[in-house]
Parts: C-alpha cells; sequence; structure tokens
C-alpha cells in the first residue's frame, strides 16, 4: 500500500510539472502582453496599450483578416466534404476501408514540412498561383482527414439500416445523408470542424511553403519579423486574444454538449 | 449503405493528386535530374544520393536524431504517468483536466517559440521576477523548448487508450493473484501499447523536422533536418531538399508500419 501511495505522489507531481511546462510560455506571452515597456525589465507597467496597437499595425490586421478567411472557409469546406467522403469509406467494405484510411492517416502523421514540399511541388507543377488559393488548399488538405476520423466513430456507432430504411421509405440518397445521416452523427462533425478550425489558425510549417511575396498569415508573418527583428508586443496581445477566445468557444462547445447528452444521451 | 461508396472516388482522386504524386516527384528527385522548375535533361544520377554522405547532412541528421529521441524518451517518461493518473481519476472534471492541456496549443506555435527565447535569453521579461538564464544555443534550451511543445501529444493517445480499457481486466489480474507491478507490466503496458506507438510518433516526427524552434533556441548555429529541407528548397537546391526530405519519409514509413500494425484505423491519433 504505501508503494502505491508513493507512485501515486509522483503521478501527481508529474502532473503538476506537465502543467508548469505548457503553461510557462503562456503565462510569459501574457506577461509581455500586459507590461508596458519592450525593453526595461526592472518593474513591472501594467498597460493595455499593446491591444489597441493591433488595430494600428496595418500588416498584422490584413494578416489576422487573411487566418481568419482561410480557417473559415478551409473549416467549412473540410466538414462538409470530409463528412460526405467518410460516409462513403464508411460503406466500404472492411479491407478496402483499411487501404482508404491508411492514405487518409498519411497527412495526419506526415510531418508538417514534409506535407509543406509536396503541396509546394505539385502546385508549382500544376501551375495554381501561389498564396490565398494554395494556402487555402492546403489548409483543407491537411484538415479532412481529422474531420474523416472524428466522423468515422459516430457512423460506426449508427444503426447500419437506417440508411436504406430511409431510401425504402422513398427519400433520395441526398436526402437520406442530410436528414437521416447527418443530424446523427454532427457531434462528430462539429468536433472535427473545431479540430480543423483550430489547426488552420495556428498553422506555420505548411502555411509557409504557401507564401507568395507579402501575402501572410499571422505565423509567417510573426515568423519574417523575427528575421527583422521587430516584434512587437501587439503580436503577443494578439495571441493571448486568440487563446481567450478559444478557451470561451470550448466551454461553450462543452457546456452545448453535455445539454445534448442531457437530452439525448448521446456521447462524445 | 453500399450504394454510396461512390462518395469515395474524388476523395481517392484528391490524395493521389496530392500525395501519391508529390511522393514519385520526391522519390524521381532523389535519384535523377528531374526538377519542377528548371529545364532540365531527364537523366538518373547518384549526385543527391551522395549528399547523404556529406558532413552538413550527417550533422544535421545526428542532431535530429538527437534531440527528438532525449525529446521523445523524456515525454514518455512523464506522459505515461500523466496519462495513467488522469485515465484512473474518478473525477468529475477528468474531461476539463485533458482539455486544459490542448489550450497551450491553440496559442500560437511561432509566439510560444518566442516565449521560451525570451526566457532563455539573459535580459527579458523573467527579470522582473530577478530570474535572468542565458541559455540559447545550448542543447538545455532545444530540449525543454521541445519538451513543452509536443508533451501534450504523448499524453493524448496514452489516455485515450488507458482511459478506454477494461478496469475488470486489471481487477482480474490481481484476483489471479500477480502483484500490482506485475499486473502493470504484463496487463495495462502491453494494453496501452497502441497509444504509445502513436505517442512516440506524434513527438518524434515534429521534433526531427521542427526548422523555427531550433533556429531561434539554437542561436542559429543548431542545423536539424528540417533546417536543412527549409534552407535547400529556398535556396533553388530543389533535389538536395527532395533527398532530405526522402530520407524524412523513410523514416516516417517505419514508424508508420507500426502504427498500422496497433491501430489499423488511426482511431489513436485524434
Amino acid at each position: 500500500m504505501k508503494k502505491h501511495l508513493l507512485g501515486t505522489i509522483l503521478q501527481i507531481l508529474l502532473t503538476v510539472f506537465t502543467f508548469f511546462i505548457i503553461y510557462l510560455p503562456i503565462i510569459i506571452i501574457l506577461l509581455i502582453s500586459f507590461h508596458d515597456s519592450q525593453y526595461n525589465y526592472n518593474d513591472f507597467g501594467f498597460t493595455f496599450r499593446w491591444y489597441g496597437e493591433i488595430l494600428n499595425d496595418r500588416p498584422l490586421m490584413d494578416a489576422i483578416f487573411v487566418t481568419l478567411q482561410i480557417a473559415i472557409l478551409s473549416t467549412m469546406i473540410s466538414t462538409v466534404f470530409g463528412t460526405l467522403f467518410a460516409i462513403g469509406i464508411h460503406s466500404l467494405r472492411k479491407k478496402s476501408r483499411l487501404k482508404v484510411m491508411v492514405l487518409n492517416n498519411v497527412p495526419v502523421v506526415n510531418p508538417d514540412i514534409v506535407t509543406g514540399i509536396m503541396l509546394f511541388m505539385i502546385f508549382r507543377f500544376i501551375r495554381i498561383s501561389f498564396g490565398f488559393p494554395t494556402m487555402l488548399l492546403a489548409h483543407i488538405f491537411f484538415s479532412i482527414p481529422f474531420v474523416i476520423l472524428s466522423v468515422l466513430p459516430k457512423l460506426k456507432s449508427l444503426d447500419p439500416n437506417l440508411f436504406d430504411a430511409a431510401l425504402d421509405l422513398g427519400a433520395t440518397k441526398l436526402k437520406a445523408i442530410l436528414y437521416v445521416i447527418v443530424p446523427s452523427i454532427k457531434i462528430g462533425m462539429l468536433a472535427g470542424a473545431l479540430i480543423a478550425f483550430t489547426m488552420s489558425i495556428d498553422d506555420f510549417i505548411i502555411s509557409y511553403f504557401m507564401k507568395q511575396g507579402e501575402f501572410h498569415n499571422v505565423s509567417t508573418l510573426i515568423y519574417s519579423r523575427l528575421g527583422k527583428r521587430q516584434i512587437s508586443p501587439s503580436v503577443f496581445a494578439y495571441n493571448s486574444v486568440v487563446v481567450v477566445l478559444t478557451v470561451g468557444i470550448m466551454i461553450t462547445f462543452n457546456r452545448m454538449n453535455r445539454i445534448n447528452k442531457k437530452v439525448k444521451g448521446e456521447r462524445l | 449503405m453500399k450504394s454510396i461508396y461512390k462518395l469515395v472516388l474524388p476523395y481517392l482522386f484528391w490524395l493521389f493528386l496530392l500525395i501519391v504524386i508529390p511522393s514519385i516527384f520526391i522519390i524521381l528527385a532523389t535519384i535523377s535530374t528531374f526538377h519542377i522548375f528548371n529545364d532540365y535533361d531527364f537523366r538518373l544520377t547518384l549526385d543527391s544520393l551522395r549528399f547523404l554522405q556529406d558532413s552538413i547532412f550527417l550533422n544535421a541528421f545526428r542532431n535530429s536524431i538527437k534531440y527528438a529521441g532525449i525529446t521523445t524518451l523524456i515525454c514518455f517518461v512523464i506522459g505515461y504517468p500523466v496519462a495513467y493518473y488522469f485515465a484512473r481519476s474518478e473525477s468529475k472534471n477528468k474531461t476539463l483536466y485533458v482539455a486544459l492541456l490542448i489550450v497551450p496549443i491553440w496559442s500560437n506555435m511561432i509566439v510560444r517559440i518566442i516565449a521560451w527565447e525570451n526566457i532563455f535569453k539573459p535580459v527579458s521579461i523573467i527579470n522582473l521576477f530577478n530570474l535572468s538564464f542565458d541559455l540559447i544555443g545550448r542543447d538545455s534550451a532545444i530540449i525543454i523548448a521541445m519538451v513543452s511543445m509536443y508533451l501534450p501529444f504523448m499524453i493524448f493517445p496514452i489516455y485515450a487508450v488507458l482511459d478506454k480499457m477494461d478496469d475488470a481486466l486489471v481487477e482480474a489480474s490481481r484476483d489471479l493473484g500477480a502483484s500490482a507491478s506485475q499486473t502493470f507490466f504484463k496487463v495495462t503496458l502491453p494494453l496501452s501499447l497502441g497509444g504509445i506507438v502513436s505517442g512516440v510518433i506524434m513527438t518524434l516526427l515534429p521534433a526531427m523536422t521542427a526548422f523555427a524552434l531550433p533556429e531561434r533556441l539554437g542561436g542559429g548555429t543548431i542545423i536539424l533536418l528540417g533546417n536543412l529541407i527549409e534552407k535547400e528548397i529556398f535556396r533553388g537546391s530543389f533535389n538536395i531538399a527532395a533527398t532530405v526530405s526522402f530520407v524524412v519519409m523513410i523514416v516516417m514509413l517505419g514508424l508508420f508500419m507500426l502504427i498500422i500494425r496497433f491501430d489499423k484505423e488511426g482511431e489513436t491519433l485524434l
């Protein structure tokens, strides 16, 4: 029993350490975003100035706009197509389903830099103009596998006769998908969309290979400024806003899910 | 639902176009003069492969193995007990604690790297607490920052398998007379192998190919495979970049085979 206690204490210590080491940079980011000087670190001076400064930083505002546009578009497109593909994959026989899933999981496991190079080559080869179109396509590319991975388990827990029943009752295939399947898997779709969105607003490496001239998303803009040593704390302020917003969205999503669970006894 | 398999066809085309064809490009560029930007005479050549004997490559490869290996090991040693602790926890807020591990990932990766850079340089915000480090360019700076970046990716898949595991198995093992440590090594650990493999891959591969992190925290002198690929492709050395990517792909494929053995449909990848 004593050994057991020791193990538990060790586990708790490691858990505390884990939270410490992954939250330390977040705390530093928050501190810098509220500290009034970029050069003087003798005393802390509280300010909201950097948060206001975000609005005056034209390139940063442009990059934020690009990031949001790409994130919203790629999330919508990859959720719709990912769900349709998942429905298709689900209807396959086990053997071919496993084959498709191997291919599907390549972008998930592939290091971002290799995915970046691969997309860079194919887009150059088929001569798509770099910048917005390639960045959007790239984000759709890395998002779809995650949507499929979150939708498939939901499809598996569906009654296999549901779809056929809808067809027997006279629904077209499209209607059966829209009115019978989609409502039963919407939690999986929402989870997939959430993953897609958060990955898109954070992506650096893949976007870096899609860049063109002064076209930037937030990550590539910050990276390009690093080289020129012009990082203003407004970047940290922007990042803090994003973290707070995503936490808010996550809590709302969690609440919704809990209410859903209560109403329908559904599991996420 | 057999009649809707056709929905997969466009996806297969998409994957073929964006995965299979570029992979062929990478292989071609490694073993021939194949080029996508310039005109070239196609002939097979081992010129690019010879780069694999170059000290620049060998050094980057060694660094990648070293930093990614140490990081993965530390992440596993810390991550497994943490995942175990969360999975065993009876707390109502269990999912909340796990969700708290995700929050830092939502913060922009580059900004987090700059935050670590701030922590490790002598004059920075942490002077406010009378602390000052001078670790930029040291191994410890890179490894600590990598552990901070990738630790959650080790914990999630292990947590996922441990959480799904049937407690009755552990109880049965104890009832049949196994000690706590025997139960752990003979029952719990083997059953969580799938999660461990996913966790190791999700930590090892990104760490091996990171380029912004070693660039900022290595003080510009420590080169990993990621830095090499990035530098060569933007310098126009297409074939060299492809060759290095090819090496990374081989490592990835090896690890991917492992994943397929344990987890056919990639359920632990989420």
